[in-house]
């Protein structure tokens, strides 16, 4: 018992993680806390949905949902963005909060506001692994996070953008000054934010099944995690996360499953009153 | 200020300050009688012909919102601090006055009053905690409070979820209220509220307040206590609404866990804010009422209403980014600031240094 809600709460765990490192990723690179996030993930997951029925295969549905939510995060940099760059944090998060509108209308006017089930459904066969019992869906969706955790610590690591990215989070000013493009960095960013978000999407809609509002807990869960690691540590966002996932699991399975979506908030305040830094100690904070 | 230059200019400088002194009490009872003319204005509405008892209700949960905006503006406007929960405020200040009238019977004052005090006592434990971030912390940790407000009420029995509590007819001192006079009692509440921020802004701890917010080290090194003054900040918007809250109970009559568990409708209280701009009077009147009306007026197309407060929301952070009442504020002010400089000049050298100080 104990072991297997563990196990199904590093699951759902990895899936927030995609949304806390979206959320983390952004904010260094910005100063902007993106409430739009959990709309990218239900665009696309509508968009997947289409896709699927229309007759695409799963990993078609899902190279084009990926590069569709990219682009969409690169169209939200372009337009709304930009022109406000310069602006306070608030000004921004309420840039992106009327991005969510805009997205939540759409959703709802084009696909409507009732739930619908995704056409690919989570697979629930038991596997034995470890000594606990954890179901084909969850071991997918942990590799799946996995791979994109590889791939983001290659592009971190390894490539020239991801370098230039590292480096405008340390510095904007002096990485200009360096000759790094920053405002195509920012756009990156977004577009980073936007891949994050499609799979998210993806990978949550079995779950949680598709309507404008499937993101908002989800969203709430990320922005949790990403505090854990002070908003600015992608490794701390991705333990925050993780342990989110534990916990409410943990809660659900023992105390019944009315406490599962408070404990992000009890564990936020615990994490405030003791570290208001973050879990993690942080190696510079931006004056905001 | 005028009185640290040169010995020489004083006889100048008296008429100047004088003069200033005579135009500024002239502003501030323009500013006073605009006011009090919207006041009127809206306590003359219900007696208009063809204004139905219906409308008297959509005005009161106008009033609702703008109260609530003006609760959060006290916060996000003159303090700085940006508070993403208070529809968990709101939620408190409807469920203890619901339940209050519920199990109890009393009457409707008595249950503000109480829901008042109740959500200001969650505001200073809130700040407690919460007061130890700022920025965008603060900012997730109350989104996450309101979210946790929303989780109780629709999870916990003793608040019904989202069967909802239905309320019997309001009492007010006694008097049993139309929804007319219920709008009259709103009209009053919120008259009270905008008397009470005119004084808080313009006290010594409203200028303490916009200190920290406009330059913290300076503040604190002048001997301003920012725990103390930002806890009085949190605690008072709290208090106000949660006010708001159990006047939106008592306007429907009804108060369910699926109206007070979105955790949008805090976000919408912030928008009004924003939208009107924050640290102005009208700001929040005028942010309440779009916020409120424009779902209304769009009723039949719910997700158009959603796409329009998203650009307009945009639109206003790109073009006004002080609000729409600072746009519209805009040519008066430099009309006044005319004003201010002929007079200036007239009797002054040093006029720019006394027109700085005006703002």
């Amino acid at each position: 018992m104990l072991g297997q809600l563990i196990t199904s709460g590093v699951s759902t765990g990895a899936l927030y993680a995609l949304t806390a490192i979206a959320v983390v990723v952004v904010f260094r690179n910005t100063r902007t806390i993106n409430l739009a996030q959990g709309d990218f993930s239900m665009i696309a997951a509508f968009i997947a949905v289409m896709l699927l029925k229309s007759g695409f295969s799963y990993s078609q549905a899902l190279a084009c949902t990926v590069a569709f939510t990219i682009l969409l995060g690169i169209l939200v940099e372009r337009l709304v963005m930009r022109p406000i760059a310069d602006a306070d944090w608030l000004t921004l998060f309420t840039a992106t909060l009327g991005v969510y509108y805009i997205m939540h209308g759409i959703a709802g006017w084009l696909w409507g506001r009732d739930t619908k089930a995704f056409p690919y459904t989570f697979d629930p066969t038991p596997v034995h692994t470890f000594g606990t019992v954890i179901s084909v869906g969850h071991l997918l969706n942990i590799g799946w996070a996995a791979a994109i955790g590889a791939v983001l610590f290659v592009f971190f690591k390894f490539t020239k953008q991801g370098v230039a990215m590292r480096a405008v989070t340390d510095d904007p000013e002096t990485a200009r000054l360096m000759g790094i493009p920053v405002r195509f960095i920012v756009l990156l960013t977004w577009g980073m934010a936007g891949f994050l978000g499609a799979f998210a999407g993806i990978l949550l809609a079995p779950i949680l099944y598709v309507s404008p509002q499937m993101m908002d807990e989800v969203l709430v869960k990320g922005y949790v995690a990403a505090v854990f690691g002070g908003l600015y540590s992608i490794p701390g966002a991705i333990i925050g996360a993780l342990m989110i996932g534990v916990a409410e699991n943990l809660a659900g399975g023992y105390l019944g499953s009315h406490y599962k979506t408070a404990t992000a908030f009890v564990m936020i305040v615990v994490l405030l009153a003791l570290r208001p830094q973050g879990l993690f100690g942080i190696q510079k904070r931006r004056e905001i | 200020m005028v009185n640290k230059t040169s010995m020489s200019r004083k006889s100048v400088e008296v008429t100047n300050h004088a003069a200033m002194t005579k135009l500024k009490r002239r502003f501030s009872s323009q500013n006073a009688g605009l006011i009090l003319l919207m006041f009127f204005i809206l306590l003359a509405l219900p007696f208009i012909p063809g204004f139905k008892p219906w409308m008297a209700n959509q005005l009161s949960l106008v009033l609702v919102y703008v109260i609530a905006a003006q609760g959060i503006s006290i916060l996000t406007g003159y303090t700085g601090l940006v508070s993403v929960g208070h529809g968990g405020f709101l939620a408190i200040g409807a469920y203890t006055s619901a339940l209050l009238v519920k199990y109890t019977g009393v009457d409707i004052a008595i249950a503000i009053v109480a829901s008042a005090c109740m959500a200001g006592a969650f505001g200073f434990m809130l700040g407690l905690v919460f007061l130890r971030l700022s920025g965008p912390f603060l900012a997730i940790g109350t989104l996450g409070f309101a979210f946790f407000i929303g989780t109780l009420i629709n999870n916990v029995p003793f608040f019904e979820g989202r069967e909802g509590i239905s309320l019997p007819v309001n009492k007010f001192m006694g008097v049993v209220l139309s929804d007319v006079s219920f709008y009259f009692l709103g009209l009053g509440f919120f008259a009270l509220v905008t008397l009470f921020i005119f004084s808080f802004v313009r006290s010594s701890v409203g200028r303490s307040l916009m200190a920290l917010r406009d330059a913290e080290k300076a503040a604190q090194s002048c001997g301003v206590n920012r725990f103390f003054y930002r806890m009085l900040a949190f605690t008072v918007s709290a208090t106000i609404t949660g006010a708001a809250g159990a006047l939106s109970g008592f306007s429907v009559r009804y108060v369910s866990a699926e109206v007070y568990s979105d955790i949008w409708y805090s976000v919408d209280i912030l928008v009004a804010v924003i939208v009107g701009g924050s640290a102005m009077m009208m700001g929040p009147i005028v942010g309440g009422t779009f916020v409120a009306l424009l779902p209304f007026l769009l009723e039949t197309l719910a997700d158009l209403s959603f796409i329009l407060k998203g650009l307009i929301l945009i639109a206003v952070l790109i073009f006004a980014p002080a609000g729409i009442c600072e746009l519209i504020a805009r040519p008066f002010q430099r009309w006044r600031q005319l004003q201010i400089e002929s007079v200036g000049k007239e009797t002054l050298v040093n006029a720019p240094s006394a027109v700085m100080h005006q703002h």
